[in-house]
């Protein structure tokens, strides 16, 4: 079993789907936005769901609204209909309790990297002395061993993208909203990150949601890989990824992932299609 | 680990030797030079050839002899208006950051002050300092306010503009971090407003010294706007231009000055952008 039709919940016998082991739990969710006096939906009756410690992907077209479902859960902005628990409870004042790291790896440019990765710490209320004693003690781990009180305009975009990954692994939070990570770095970076990216999240055992459009980026990465379709936005397919864990860079070539990968290209033709 | 190390070696390659900076910035400023030169030979030669009188147009070197002469009186002069500047400036700059952090604060005060800043400017200050010699008196006062009140402009509008002009998405990035609106107003928005504030404050300073003259000439008894205006009815030319010379190079100091103090406060925007001053 490994592509599903959404709808008929047939997901629902996977071990770790129980419902009360989800910490994140979308059902129904829909989101229209007010453009000129006319309403558009941008999504509609998405269902979605993230156990505790889990890795998983999002893949759809640009426009398709994963920005917008990652705002809400993010609670940068809210749902129009549907549910969406955190922690198995309806999450009001969520705003601040889950990381978010966006595309672009918005460092503030008269922070030295250092004081950049403090920041979700400072605004806790963690004294300097003391955000800055964590986060030197990471710097090595993030490969910005030396870099600690440079401005971010002396960064490589790989380096940056690490340090803005640091500011959100440091604010300590229990989830991570992932939104095209990876997107502006060459092909070589990201293999490389996509590992050391697996790494890190054995280690924190903490749950991460990324959105990307590469498919081979979301299956090694991910336990379990959603396909969204646009306008409105909705999931149309969810696939398990049952490759083992650790995972290594040269799976990407076994016959385990070239099927798992043909299987989900196949689903998304049939989908474009239709 | 599997990240590549790297070392931080853009310290090494950039940052050229002493001597070659030096020589660098001689050439930057040879263009200006040479212009100076020039204007002051031809000038000094026109003025000798056409034998022209000194009371119309004195020679650049019957200027630098003034100066040296009068030296003492021209000194004290020039610390009468420099104060009056420093105090004025400084006062814009107090209450012009004031507002404008309302401004950007308050949609409220923005809609109900922010036309008044405007209109403000558009009041001829020529008019308004012999008014404010009847309203606050004959002092320090008037004067400081004029400055005050041509500094304040550039500053406010500056300073809001800097504020206003956030990354939304940084914005969203701190909210996620549960960062409030107080929060981001001190550690996003007035750190992203200051390179604006001191594109104002430069500005502000070199109007500053127009202030000050203006206000001088209106009424008072000290200052080098008073006295180039008690020179010329003597015919002494020469004492105007030397106070002109000193008004110039006061304001090229005051210029210089904020941007030294700028490249202090904002090392990381001259990394980014490089400054001729």
């Amino acid at each position: 079993m490994a592509v599903t039709q959404h709808h008929n919940e047939s997901m629902a016998d996977h071990p770790d789907s129980g419902r009360n082991n989800r910490i994140i739990d979308v059902i129904g969710l829909g989101k229209d936005f007010d453009q000129n006096g006319q309403r558009l939906a941008v999504l509609s009756d998405v269902d979605f769901h993230a156990a505790d410690g889990e890795f998983v992907s999002i893949i759809g077209p640009s426009g398709c609204g994963k920005s917008t479902l990652l705002n809400i859960i993010a609670g940068l902005s809210d749902q129009t209909v549907g549910t969406l628990r955190l922690r198995g409870e309806d999450a009001v004042n969520r705003l601040g309790t889950v990381g978010y790291m966006q595309q672009k790896d918005l460092l503030l440019p008269w922070r030295s990297v250092l004081d950049n990765a403090i920041l979700g710490l400072e605004i806790q209320g963690v004294s300097k002395r003391e955000a800055r004693d964590r986060a030197s003690a990471l710097m090595d781990q993030f490969g910005l061993d030396g870099f600690e009180h440079e401005y971010p305009s002396a960064l490589s975009g790989g380096m940056r993208q690490r340090a803005a990954f640091l500011r959100t692994v440091l604010a300590d939070q229990q989830m991570f909203l992932l939104d095209e990570p990876f997107g502006a770095l060459d092909a070589l970076n990201r293999a490389q990150i996509h590992e050391w990216l697996l790494g890190l999240w054995e280690r924190l055992k903490k749950t991460i949601v990324m959105v990307t459009h590469d498919v081979d980026e979301a299956i090694f990465l991910s336990d379990r890989v959603y396909v969204m379709s646009s306008r409105p936005g909705t999931m149309t397919l969810v696939m398990d990824v049952d490759l083992p864990r650790p995972r290594y860079l040269e799976m990407v070539t076994s016959d385990a992932f070239v099927t798992l990968k043909a299987q989900l290209l196949a689903a998304i033709r049939k989908e474009r299609a239709s | 680990m599997s990240v590549v190390k790297q070392t931080p070696a853009h310290r090494t390659t950039t940052g050229p030797t002493w001597g070659a900076s030096l020589t660098a910035t001689g050439i930057r400023w040879l263009p200006a030079i040479v212009i100076v030169v020039g204007v002051i030979g031809f000038w000094e030669a026109y003025v000798r050839i056409f034998d022209v009188q000194k009371w119309l147009l004195p020679a650049p070197s019957i200027i630098a002899k003034t100066i040296g002469v009068d030296a003492g009186l021209l000194w004290g002069h020039t610390l009468a208006t420099m104060e009056e500047i420093v105090v004025g400036f400084t006062l814009a700059l107090v209450f012009g950051v004031a507002l404008a952090a309302a401004i950007a604060l308050s949609r409220t005060v923005e809609r109900a002050l922010y036309p008044f800043v405007i209109a403000s400017q558009t009041v001829p200050i020529i008019v308004i300092a012999p008014m404010l010699l009847i309203w606050v008196g004959y002092g320090l006062a008037p004067k400081v306010i004029v400055v005050a009140l041509i500094c304040f402009f550039p500053i406010v509008v500056n300073m809001v503009d800097g504020l206003k002009s956030v990354d939304s998405d940084v914005v969203a990035l701190m909210r996620t971090l549960g960062a409030n609106r107080w929060r981001i107003f001190l550690k996003v928005q007035i750190p992203t407003s200051l390179p604006f504030l001191f594109s104002g404050l430069r500005i502000a300073i070199a109007f500053s010294v127009i202030g000050a003259v203006i206000g001088e000439w209106v009424g008072s008894s000290e200052g080098l706007g008073y006295l180039m205006i008690r020179s010329k009815p003597q015919f002494l030319t020469e004492r105007v231009f030397a106070a002109i010379v000193i008004l110039s190079a006061m304001g090229v100091t005051l210029f210089a000055l904020v941007g030294i103090v700028e490249k202090f406060a904002l090392p990381w925007w001259h990394r980014e952008h490089g400054s001729e001053i």
